[in-house]
């Protein structure tokens, strides 16, 4: 039984990347969102009108400018109050996302629109779903406690902050100490010819009312996630961040690789205002070599494995239980 | 047509529920999907990023002692959890349900632990969740933050 359901959730692994339609006609709409009904998601025909919007131009820095020209005649609204401490949805960055691997590679709601993916990105898809089940996982970012970069930073859970002042916006997690810095000062990316890969590229920004309209480049070639595609320097998006209700903040983001995208692809993410009401909660310091408990390393197949406990001895077993 | 039984989802489900556990740092697939149970005494809790450490005495059925470790999240999520330094001192009496690690060595990840009083923490990630209520030992601890039930 246990052998045939594994056999089953292998074929469906393989499926998803494959053929997502084929997932629409047999599983409910709640497992393919990998939530209950409950799940914030956009109706398909507002995923997919706004994944169209950035499809007539040339290139995400073009879309950017534009959305920057007609602002420029719009009036100024005041900062939006983002002051807090968010996390990630539960239904839309957790069970949709982690789980299922494919935050930036998967269908949108409703599987009416799917990304246009390069050969590269569906084979490294499914070489990646093939180590999952075998149980090969290693994080080659996070396990060596780098930073997880962008844009998987938009999926990683754990508690985040931002930090809006006039001229720059400071978005951060709690998750390796990572910070994106945006600035909203009118000023451009830096000169083409004195850019380098960075974990969080650059980013700069625009305010559309109380919008924060971002653009990023200079990214750095790394994994999307474990087991996932890898993304190139070329890699660069256009995020929408909007407080959309007391609770929440949606970010609307289209992102653009030629090596993983024949076209540009659009997600979006929701972050979640945590209670805190005795302000006891506050975002620490992350720093893994602090307890040598959580040192943990590849092994040979490419696995995860820890180096060693403080508290036995690596022979020692569980003996009598 | 490939028929995709309510068993294939349920587990694809729970594989993407089982992510939730370390997301952190690494992954779990070093951990046993079985459940065990184990009584002991706290030795240390190192409430540390990326992860913490619920270090326990756990006393064999031949008598004789291990130390063992069980892994939860980071103090954040612990704290959204309710679960504070203070609720597990050196010396509290508890009952911890955990994945054992796969290579059989002493440890596990963390999927309960009640204490002696009745107490009990799950220390998981609940992502846009209210903060647990405390339990009564907790005066100081502001009220209406959550339900009132005895678990964290």
């Amino acid at each position: 039984m246990l052998k045939q359901m594994l056999k089953q959730w292998i074929v469906l692994a393989f499926v998803a990347i494959a053929s997502p339609p084929l997932i629409a006609q047999t599983a409910s709409p709640a497992a393919q969102q990998g939530g209950g009904p409950e799940a914030s998601q956009q109706p398909a025909a507002k995923w997919q009108r706004k994944r169209d919007m950035a499809l007539q131009y040339r290139s995400l820095a073009d879309f950017y400018a534009a959305m920057k020209k007609e602002s420029a005649s719009k009036q100024r609204a005041p900062l939006p109050d983002w002051a807090g401490i968010w996390t990630a949805d539960s239904v839309d960055s957790f069970a949709a996302c982690l789980g299922g691997s494919q935050c930036y590679f998967r269908p949108a709601p409703g599987d009416t629109v799917g990304p246009k993916l390069t050969p590269v990105a569906i084979a490294e898809l499914k070489r990646g779903e093939e180590m999952r089940a075998k149980g090969l996982i290693y994080d080659d970012n996070l396990s060596a406690c780098g930073p997880a970069g962008f844009p998987r930073w938009l999926t990683e859970p754990f508690m985040r902050e931002q930090i809006v002042t006039p001229d720059e916006t400071w978005v951060l997690t709690e998750q390796a100490n990572e910070i994106r810095r945006i600035y909203t000062d009118g000023r451009g990316h830096t000169p083409e010819a004195d850019r380098y890969p960075l974990p969080e590229g650059d980013s700069i920004g625009f305010w559309d009312a109380q919008k924060l309209v971002i653009h990023t480049n200079q990214l750095q070639s790394r994994p999307m996630g474990r087991n996932q595609p890898t993304q190139s320097e070329n890699m660069e998006t256009v995020e929408i961040w909007e407080r959309v209700d007391a609770n929440t903040i949606a970010i609307d983001v289209w992102l653009f690789d030629p090596r993983l995208y024949l076209e540009p692809w659009y997600v979006q993410r929701l972050y979640k205002l945590v209670p805190n009401p005795d302000k006891s909660l506050r975002i620490r310091y992350w720093d893994c070599s602090e307890n040598p408990n959580n040192d943990v390393t590849r092994t040979q197949e490419g696995a995860t494995d820890y180096k060693g406990f403080t508290f036995t001895n690596k022979s020692n077993s569980q003996s009598n239980h | 047509m490939i028929s995709i039984s309510r068993a294939t989802i349920l587990m694809t489900a729970l594989l993407a529920f089982s992510s939730l556990v370390a997301e952190a740092h690494h992954g779990v697939s070093q951990f046993d999907d079985k459940e065990i149970t184990l009584q002991g005494v706290v030795k240390e809790f190192q409430y540390t990023n990326p992860h913490s450490w619920l270090i326990v005495d756990i006393t064999n059925k031949d008598g004789s002692v291990t130390t063992w470790g069980f892994e939860a999240e980071g103090p954040g999520v612990l704290m959204r959890n309710g679960i504070h330094k203070s609720d597990f001192t050196p010396g509290t009496k508890l009952t911890i349900t955990a994945h054992p690690l796969k290579n059989g060595q002493p440890a596990g990840s963390w999927i309960k632990a009640v204490r002696a009083d009745g107490v009990e923490f799950n220390p998981r990630l609940r992502p846009s969740e209210p903060i647990p209520a405390p339990s009564s030992k907790d005066t100081a601890a502001p009220a209406g933050s959550g339900s009132a039930a005895p678990v964290r």
